[in-house]
């Protein structure tokens, strides 16, 4: 029991013995300590906090109950911020962080060599797709850029695509197109190349194609940039983070982004959920060629290697992601959500190209953010 | 000892915390508290409040909103202010900040809660004289329209208002037609049909809200000003002011077939937020995200509903819009708007009637002068430097005493001008009494003699004093001599600050009677409350 006329000769005492100047900085750092003890509380104190920072498209599954409480079972409590794959990479204070989750391998080789990791963990991976709708796979299988491909599913011919946007095609020029004769360029939506991971992917495949193969060396780079790089640029303003987008195209719908470049599990998420944000007339077309984004949790402190042995490991966890969508180490729990929820997904995707190394892919970014 | 002492400190510490926690400017909602989501946010978000009284019981979340403008919230962001006060943002978008690298990097997870298209809204007998009911129309034809003053409208500031700044990155996106997002080039081959679109333009405002209630009044004639017929601004509040039933005819909205800017709305928390911070950020987001919820956002303000399980309303005639690009860099952005008032948007005549009298001297003349050299170029911040004198905008100062003085012309064409204000504004003196009514006429025979040259301009007066007047006309007569005027000079908004000992009722009238609008620098600078006047002139 503290009375105030103690507390006050106390708070008299520092004064005197340290000066102003370091009562004020203790006792803003107890005011901290007390703010953040008190915050704790809000949870079960036995939990240990885990942070992590995260590509966005994971944010789901994180913020999900059941997972929560599988992490909760291991004496965990993880919480997660989104940050663009090379924002991890780049401007966020890792400090901040147990562990860092950017949505490809490149990304991740690179910070587990910046950081000194001695290991990464790669529980799951998700091929690009490109999200759109009934009404502009019609018009585009019209121009050629959609086409039956080896499966039962659709491709988006990349190739074709590239000579769309290479004499900048808007699409009320497309011809006999009363359904989207929208006064702008016919461009996927996607990230920014200089935050993302996904717009890296993105640019991983156009560049494959516009190089007739991976890009390699200065050469290629100098001779790809040019078709590839506008791609981006001239969509001006574009999202941070996947989640962005893609919600776009689910509540804003084709107005908005009429082509929406996505993580298959992003979709397969909102059917396993069924709550009917797939609507009908919403559809996925696999580009030919496409990359798979190979998500890997790079642990920056111990407790960030906890999360990843579990998310690899623990079969609760692999079923739980393999319901949001994403293609599990272990196919089973994903063949079993497809088949559960009769997604409309290959089952294996062929045509599916290595994206170039980390310093190629970082050259290229690097050149394009120049330009804007 | 130092055990001791840190027990004591503790324990004054956990006694502070147990408190009201007191509000500080770095801190204007308080500290954090387990429940409570300290939000800074665009103040059009403050139509929510019904909504989040209903969260509050439903969820056990209490939200603390503290307002601020778009340019000063992200300038907030960047530098790290706002991390120090706030656990989460809520402006109409996260494009702009997510353009400043320094702002991008400490937003965390965003949950988009509703949205609201920036359309054009005329009275129904207007758009049929236009020939357009009945079927869309792009922006090329409305900005022709325009520019032959077929219709005139009212839109915000876009630096100070999203509105006004969605308009303004639509209408020179959809010109620009090439499809792409913008560029310092793209935005010169428009700038003729920019000029065109921005010639109908006849009135301006700091804020969304100001804007419309000065629209019903000039509608329903109470305001001396020129009619205005129709207003750009979001979906939602065109369609509350129809569905207010204050209007002498229902406007209907413009929907351009080829594209629109659209506000998203996402509460977005930072990541410096604390734990319980985070855990209340996840529980409101799914509260609002709710369908039921959504269903009574929608119905409360007017804007959509963000969650894609839930339909549209009736009342959105057009669904499906197309969104046009938005510009990449930061510095396409400041360029298009440094084009809109430099060269695009029809300029202004400024003209300063100021109070030099005895009473002023010392911390008063020296924060007027501040206030006027802050226009000048001398304010760094984002906000601030839009809001200095613009190219091609014709300035006066009238300082007065027992008498006015002589007005000092400036028409600003570059810096050379921008610092002969300044000279001026260093040289202003504070002596003798406080002749305001004498001095204000005076101010009008200055902008007639102007108005005659050249009327074409958005023409004001910023009336500031510290006190009751001494000298000359007394108010009545004042009054008498304003509803003399000729409908051009009446209709001369006139911006009265309230500051000192001004004479608040006497203020009041003269910007009622002029339709005008009172700023009050009484808890704050002269020069905060000169920036805020820059959005309406």
């Amino acid at each position: 029991m503290i009375r105030i006329g103690d507390l006050l000769h106390e708070v008299a005492e520092v004064k005197r013995l340290s000066g102003i100047a370091l009562a004020v900085v203790l006792l803003v750092g107890v005011v901290f300590a007390v703010v953040r003890g008190r915050s704790d509380e809000a949870g079960s104190p036995d939990l240990e906090t885990v942070r992590g920072v995260i590509g966005s498209e994971k944010l789901a599954f994180f913020a999900d109950r059941r997972v929560k409480d599988a992490f909760a079972r291991h004496g965990l409590r993880v919480e997660v911020d989104p940050a663009g794959s090379r924002q991890i990479a780049t401007s966020v204070d890792l400090d901040r962080y147990d562990f860092a989750f950017p949505s490809s391998a490149p990304a991740a080789e690179q910070l587990q060599r910046a950081r000194g990791a001695a290991r990464t963990y790669a529980p799951f991976s998700s091929p690009m797709v490109v999200a759109t709708f009934d009404p502009i796979v019609e018009l585009l299988t019209a121009q050629g850029v959609v086409r039956q491909g080896p499966g039962r599913y659709r491709v988006f011919d990349v190739a074709r695509y590239l000579e769309l946007t290479a004499v900048g095609t808007r699409w009320d020029q497309l011809p006999a197109n009363t359904d989207y004769p929208a006064r702008k360029n016919l461009l996927v939506t996607t990230t920014d190349p200089r935050d993302s991971n996904s717009a890296a992917m993105y640019l991983a495949i156009t560049s494959f194609v516009a190089n007739g193969g991976v890009v390699s060396s200065p050469d290629a780079e100098a001779k790809v940039l040019p078709v590839v790089g506008k791609l981006f640029l001239e969509q001006g303003y574009t999202q941070s983070s996947t989640d962005g987008p893609f919600e776009d195209y689910l509540s804003a719908g084709m107005g908005k982004t009429p082509l929406v470049l996505a993580y298959e599990a992003q979709f397969v998420d909102r059917v396993v959920r069924g709550d009917s944000t797939i609507r009908p007339g919403m559809t996925l077309l696999y580009p030919a060629p496409t990359v798979l984004s190979k998500h890997t949790l790079v642990p920056l402190k111990p407790a960030g290697d906890k999360v990843g042995e579990l998310l690899t490991g623990d079969p609760e966890l692999g079923e739980l992601a393999a319901t949001f969508g994403f293609r599990t180490a272990d196919p089973r729990y994903f063949r079993q959500v497809v088949e559960e929820h009769a997604v409309a997904v290959p089952d294996t995707v062929v045509d599916v190209v290595e994206p170039p190394s980390y310093e190629t892919l970082e050259r290229m970014l690097e050149a394009i953010a120049k330009q804007y | 000892m130092i055990r001791r002492v840190l027990v004591g400190v503790l324990a004054a510490a956990l006694l502070a915390g147990c408190s009201s926690d007191p509000a500080t400017p770095a801190r204007p909602v308080g500290d954090p508290r387990p429940g409570v989501l300290r939000v800074l946010a665009g103040s059009e978000l403050a139509d929510l409040r019904p909504v989040l009284d209903e969260a509050a019981k439903a969820t056990g979340v209490t939200v603390e909103l503290s307002f601020t403008g778009t340019l000063d919230g992200a300038e907030s962001v960047a530098n790290g202010q706002a991390e120090a006060g706030f656990d989460a943002l809520w402006f109409s978008s996260n494009r702009y900040l997510e353009l400043l690298p320094d702002a991008a990097k400490r937003l965390g997870t965003p949950t988009r809660v509703m949205s609201s298209p920036v359309v054009l809204g005329l009275p129904t007998s207007k758009v049929e004289e236009l020939g357009w009911s009945g079927r869309r129309v792009g922006w090329a034809e409305i900005a022709e329209a325009a520019g032959r003053k077929a219709f005139t409208y009212g839109m915000t500031d876009p630096s100070t208002s999203n509105s006004g700044f969605s308009a303004l990155v639509g209408v020179a996106s959809a010109l620009a037609g090439s499809g792409s997002a913008l560029d310092a080039a793209a935005i010169a081959s428009v700038a003729p049909r920019l000029k065109d679109f921005f010639a109908a333009q006849t009135l301006s405002a700091g804020s969304s809200g100001w804007l419309s209630e000065a629209y019903q009044r000039r509608a329903r004639g109470e305001d001396p000003g020129p009619e205005v017929d129709g207003l750009v601004n979001y979906e939602s509040v065109l369609l509350s002011l129809n569905a207010s039933g204050l209007l002498p005819e229902p406007l209907t909205l413009v929907y351009p077939n080829d594209g629109v800017v659209t506000a998203d709305y996402p509460l977005t928390l930072l990541t410096s937020a604390g734990s319980d911070a985070r855990g209340v950020h996840e529980r409101l987001s799914e509260y609002l995200r709710s369908p039921d919820v959504q269903r009574r956002i929608s119905e409360v303000t007017g804007r959509r509903p963000a969650n894609p399980q839930v339909a549209l309303g009736d009342r959105f005639a057009v669904r499906d819009l197309v969104e046009l690009p938005f510009p990449g860099t930061g510095a396409a952005v400041d360029g298009l708007v440094t084009a809109y008032f430099d060269q695009l948007r029809r300029p202004s005549r400024t003209l300063y009637v100021l109070d030099t009298s005895g009473s002023m001297e010392g911390d008063r003349i020296d924060g007027l002068r501040q206030a006027v050299i802050g226009l000048t170029g001398a304010d760094t911040s984002l906000s601030g430097r839009f809001s200095r004198f613009h190219g091609r905008e014709q300035v006066t100062l009238l300082p007065f005493s027992s008498s006015p003085r002589e007005p000092l012309r400036f028409s600003v064409t570059g810096d050379a001008e921008l610092g002969q204000i300044r000279s001026a504004a260093e040289g202003l003196e504070a002596t003798g009494g406080t002749a305001i009514y004498s001095s204000l006429r005076r101010g009008y025979d200055v902008l007639r003699a102007q108005a005659a040259d050249d009327p074409d301009r958005f023409t004001s007066i910023v009336l500031m004093t510290d006190g009751e007047n001494t000298s000359g006309d007394a108010f009545p007569a004042f009054a008498a001599f304003h509803s003399g005027l000729d409908p051009a000079m009446k209709g001369v908004p006139v911006f009265p600050v309230l500051f000192g000992e001004s004479a608040n009722d006497e203020m009041r009238q003269v910007a009622a009677m002029s339709g005008g609008k009172v700023f009050d620098a009484r808890g704050r600078t002269l020069a905060e409350a000169f920036k805020e006047i820059r959005g309406y002139q």
